[in-house]
């Protein structure tokens, strides 16, 4: 149990740790090696990822645009932006380095650097995700082919998004405006290019941020409503939140193997769209249903106590002992005597992890809150996106991030669906306005974990592998959405992801707290 | 407050968790400047603004929202739920509206919390309410800054190098097709052209407006058609909009041919690069004592200078035209300009008008519609966040009603009744297009023809006599 505090906790992972190692290894994952677990709970957690310092980005850009530079055949396109700077140069840092060192930038098709946080140090390949006709267009280093007139439209104006990043990460509050002007009136949300329609959110969500940054708030406004509908719309018409469900209710059920008494806590329940599939196997198992308590948390009392009826109808029908408790409130903010634990009851914690909005509060308090709890299954579904690090950071590994996911969406959907544009307005361009925004994800200035399986890892949970039946399930699921060509699920290291052509985008796993054993 | 020289607060330390280390890290890590997170009295106040957008919803839907977060990060349930704006709530209108009113009290805390939550809500690619709070907040912003006549430049000067003729030709076109808003007026000041030239063999029509011709093509039919004799037609398009400049040529040639295939005799001419529409002569128009003249005005007048706009009439009147058609838009951000509450009032009830009729006219992922919502983006941004004092051509967008047009008019001109054949004409063209659109006729003092867009009066066209 956890009673005796963290030195317990100490002694027992010591003791698993060595037979963990036999079971994977863990650098080549790519968690870290941990040896030392510190003995408080840490709200920051150490980067894994390079957090760039000054000096190592001005190095990272030069390293870059020297090597475009020595690729890209002489003909310079667009407008040269170091002319037309006007820096004021109380906001400029000292050495200028990003105007006119990024005039000719463009990027790479790989950007092979450890700065991104690379799940499994996974190659990144930034320019080919980034609309159809861009066609590997940066291959080759660019040997002088002729770029057709919408790849150079696209990559320009990634460019200048570019450029206006690296303002924004240094202050220079004025430039970036100037540049956004620019950008927002460029592109186009409806544009046939991916990648335009990628700049034109990424611009608009850093205009958001120019303005919270001038006026000194960071505080987010959420349209609850909005937002869910755009999730359901999303979950019609892409695989990855299926996914989530279908995998993490296997682990679930094989969790609450013969188990009478299961309680299950959703930490962001939304609409309960993942349930009434577990209810079901749950109702037709040979040893009759479990008595069901579910704690459902949300944003909203209104929402989430809606959901609850819902569930409650569905277990109804089914014949389930079922019971909802509605929490308000963030996870990371309840005292355990909210959760009310009961005894000889089968706690399986679920957690499908998005960027729209803080679902948990304080990450470390969640983990203690986890440790404190000790699940006998914690089912987490993780976006393959850092929310931690530095303005900088988030925004290249966000870019990636959604360009892909945008990709997978243009790539099954025409440009004027309004479905889509519905998903990557109020979803996908929820995200990113948070990812970018000021405070970083949290909004309030909270430094979130960069990679919350490598924390469960080194703080008494075990990870329980994905199992067979759980890759049943994620293959079922990408049967049901064309074009399945597109998506890739990889299964390894105990986990199951899927992402879009080569980049993973969400990972599904299942820990086990030592204390439950 | 300038933005380059924007004093961010100091992170509270108050707010930040103990932990020391790296907590910066979100943030900028020279500690040059930090955020806040909004110290404990404001946040009472924050709370107070975000249960005002709440109410708001309230009134419009049913249930009640519970806001239930007591952590940092403030969060409100808001339900606007994306819905079409044509059953908005209009939220976006009651906090611009509030904004525009602390701005001219100066209440620096309470223009900070509803640029705050204007910023938060909007969004250029949402739905209406979503699209006014965004553009209407944006030239707030350049208000506050001071930086309206530097984003103004910057706006256009984007706009014309991304503009070509074959995409100004779709836009206009395609906006042709989804609404009258545009063709009502050429419908209108054709007819009265035709009905005032009528027997005329010389025609010479000075077309003073930005339509990229389109108004031209059924007036030359109509020649063409005639019983008599097909008359000679010199067209002399003054451009004033710079984004319309560069492409005139395309538009003279395209003119050409058409006249050429339509049998009509026809000189095509353009003039543009003025610095005051009052400096044209007849001369510089290429006026010929034998041509009967009609002056066409489609939406130019609004971009002249509020205190030229006299002796721009005057100057018409110099021309000795048989006819002057205008059409303008129905909005007064003259009369109001050293008003700055009553003006933004008076932009926020127009703009609403227009981006609900877009909304409504064209489909939900139309790029047509986005560059549409764009320019009236910038207009916004010249008329609320510049100083009268810098317009210089074709920059202003200080519109007036047609009773104010109407007035100065009669300083040298009367007006002339639409015929009843004229408005048959317009009648049946309304009838191409989604309902909501009605032609409503002037009441006594009133001259001219309204379009009226769900029983809202949005464009006037008028005809005047020496």
């Amino acid at each position: 149990m956890m009673k005796g505090g963290f030195e317990v906790v100490h002694a027992t992972l010591d003791m698993i740790q060595p037979h963990h190692e036999a079971i994977w290894d863990f650098a080549s994952v790519g968690f870290p090696t941990t040896s030392t677990v510190s003995s408080i709970p840490r709200q920051i957690v150490e980067n894994r990822c390079i957090n760039l310092e000054r000096n190592e980005l001005s190095e990272w850009v030069e390293q870059v645009t020297k090597q475009l530079i020595d690729d890209l055949p002489a003909a310079e396109t667009g407008t040269d932006y170091s002319s037309s700077m006007q820096a004021d140069t109380s906001m400029v840092c000292e050495d200028n380095f990003a105007p006119s060192v990024l005039g000719d930038f463009r990027p790479r098709k790989t950007v092979r650097t450890s700065f991104l946080d690379g799940s499994c140090g996974e190659e990144l390949q930034w320019g080919n995700e980034l609309g159809d006709q861009t066609n590997n267009v940066c291959e080759n280093g660019g040997n002088g082919r002729a770029l057709s007139r919408l790849d150079e439209q696209g990559l320009s104006l990634i460019t200048l998004l570019l450029e206006c990043s690296v303002a924004i990460s240094v202050d220079n509050l004025g430039e970036a405006h100037r540049m956004l002007l620019e950008l927002t009136q460029i592109a186009s949300p409806y544009a046939l290019s991916c990648a335009e329609r990628v700049v034109a959110y990424f611009a608009k969500a850093m205009s958001s941020r120019v303005i919270n940054s001038w006026l000194g708030i960071c505080s987010p406004l959420i349209n609850y409503k909005s937002v869910h509908c755009a999730f359901q719309a999303f979950n019609n018409v892409s695989p990855f939140i299926k996914f989530a469900h279908f995998t993490s209710n296997q682990a679930i059920l094989e969790a609450f193997h013969r188990r009478d008494r299961v309680h299950i806590i959703d930490l962001d329940i939304m609409q309960g769209l993942q349930w009434p599939a577990l209810f079901h196997i749950l109702a037709t198992r040979i040893e009759g249903p479990p008595h069901v308590r579910m704690t459902g948390m949300g944003s909203s009392m209104e929402l989430v106590v809606e959901t609850g009826k819902q569930l409650s109808n569905f277990a109804k029908r089914l014949g389930i002992s079922f019971e909802f408790h509605p929490i308000a409130t963030k996870f990371g903010e309840i005292d355990i005597t909210i959760v009310q634990v009961r005894r000889g009851e089968t706690l399986a914690i679920h957690w499908l992890q998005h960027s729209l909005y803080d679902a948990t509060g304080p990450d470390w308090k969640t983990l203690r809150l986890f440790e404190q709890l000790a699940p006998r299954v914690i089912t987490l579904v993780e976006q393959d996106l850092s929310h931690g690090g530095s303005f900088l950071d988030r925004f290249v590994g966000s870019l990636h991030y959604y360009s892909t996911m945008f990709d997978s969406l243009g790539a099954y959907l025409p440009a004027d669906d309004p479905s889509r544009h519905r998903i990557e307005h109020c979803l996908l361009y929820s995200e990113i306005n948070n990812i970018l925004g000021i405070g970083g994800p949290a909004r309030s200035g909270e430094d979130k974990f960069k990679h919350w399986r490598s924390e469960l890892a080194r703080n008494c949970f075990v990870q329980v592998p994905m199992s067979s039946n759980s890759m049943a399930q994620a293959q079922l699921i990408l049967n049901m959405f064309p074009p399945a060509h597109g998506y890739s699920l990889v299964q390894g290291d105990g986990t199951l992801r899927l992402g879009w052509k080569d980049t993973s985008l969400f990972t599904a796993s299942a820990w086990t707290s030592h204390a439950s054993r | 407050m300038k933005l380059s020289s924007a004093k961010v607060p100091k992170e509270s330390k108050a707010a930040s968790p103990s932990h020391g280390g790296h907590n910066q890290n979100s943030f900028h890590s020279k500690g040059r400047s930090g955020h806040t997170i909004l110290p404990l009295q404001p946040v009472d106040e924050l709370e107070q603004w975000s249960s005002v957008a709440v109410d708001m919803h309230n009134n419009n839907n049913h249930h009640q929202p519970q806001n239930s977060h007591t952590s940092t990060s403030r969060s409100s349930d808001y339900s606007a739920g994306g819905e079409p704006c044509a059953t908005g709530n209009k939220w976006a209108s009651r906090l611009l509206r509030e904004c525009a009113r602390a701005i001219s009290d100066k209440d620096s805390s309470k223009i900070h919390h509803l640029l705050w939550m204007l910023n938060e809500l909007a969004s250029p690619y949402g739905d209406c309410d979503q699209k006014l709070a965004s553009y209407f907040l944006q030239a707030l912003f350049c208000k506050a800054t001071e930086s309206g006549q530097r984003c103004f430049k910057t706006l256009t000067s984007v706009a014309e190098k991304g503009n070509s003729f074959d995409s100004a030709r779709k836009l206009i076109l395609k906006f042709q097709e989804v609404s009258p808003w545009t063709t009502f007026g050429h419908v209108a000041a054709n007819g009265a052209i035709l009905e005032a030239l009528d027997g005329e063999t010389k025609l010479h029509i000075i077309d003073i407006s930005n339509t990229l011709c389109t108004q031209w093509p059924t007036l030359l039919e109509a020649l063409a058609t005639r019983n008599d004799e097909t008359p000679h037609l010199k067209l002399t398009v003054v451009v004033t909009a710079n984004i319309i400049r560069s492409v005139m040529k395309e538009i003279s040639q395209r003119m050409e041919r058409f006249a050429r295939l339509m049998g009509v005799p026809f000189e095509f001419n353009v003039i543009s690069g003025l610095n005051h529409l009052g400096e044209l002569t007849k001369e510089a128009l290429g006026v010929l004592e034998d041509e009967a003249i009609a002056v066409n005005c489609i939406g130019a007048l609004k971009r002249v200078a509020v205190e030229e706009r006299g002796a721009v009439i005057q100057m018409f009147q110099s021309l000795g035209p048989k006819v002057v058609t205008v059409v303008e838009e129905e909005a007064d951000f003259s009369s109001t300009r050293y008003d700055f509450v009553r003006c933004f009032e008076e932009c926020l009830r127009f703009y609403t008008l227009y981006f609900e009729m877009l909304e409504e006219s064209f489909a939900p992922t139309s790029n047509e519609k986005l560059m549409l919502e764009r320019e009236c983006s910038r207009s916004i941004v010249r008329v609320l966040a510049c100083d009268n004092d810098q317009d210089s051509e074709g920059e202003c967008e200080r519109r007036e009603r047609g009773s104010q047009w109407s007035d100065r008019f009669k300083e040298a001109f009367s007006p002339v009744g639409f015929s009843d054949d004229v408005v048959d004409d317009v009648e049946a063209l309304l009838k191409r297009y989604k309902a909501g659109w009605t032609l409503a006729q002037p009441h006594q003092d009133e001259t001219g023809l309204y379009l009226t867009w769900k029983e809202e009066p949005v464009v006037w066209a008028s005809a005047w006599k020496p």
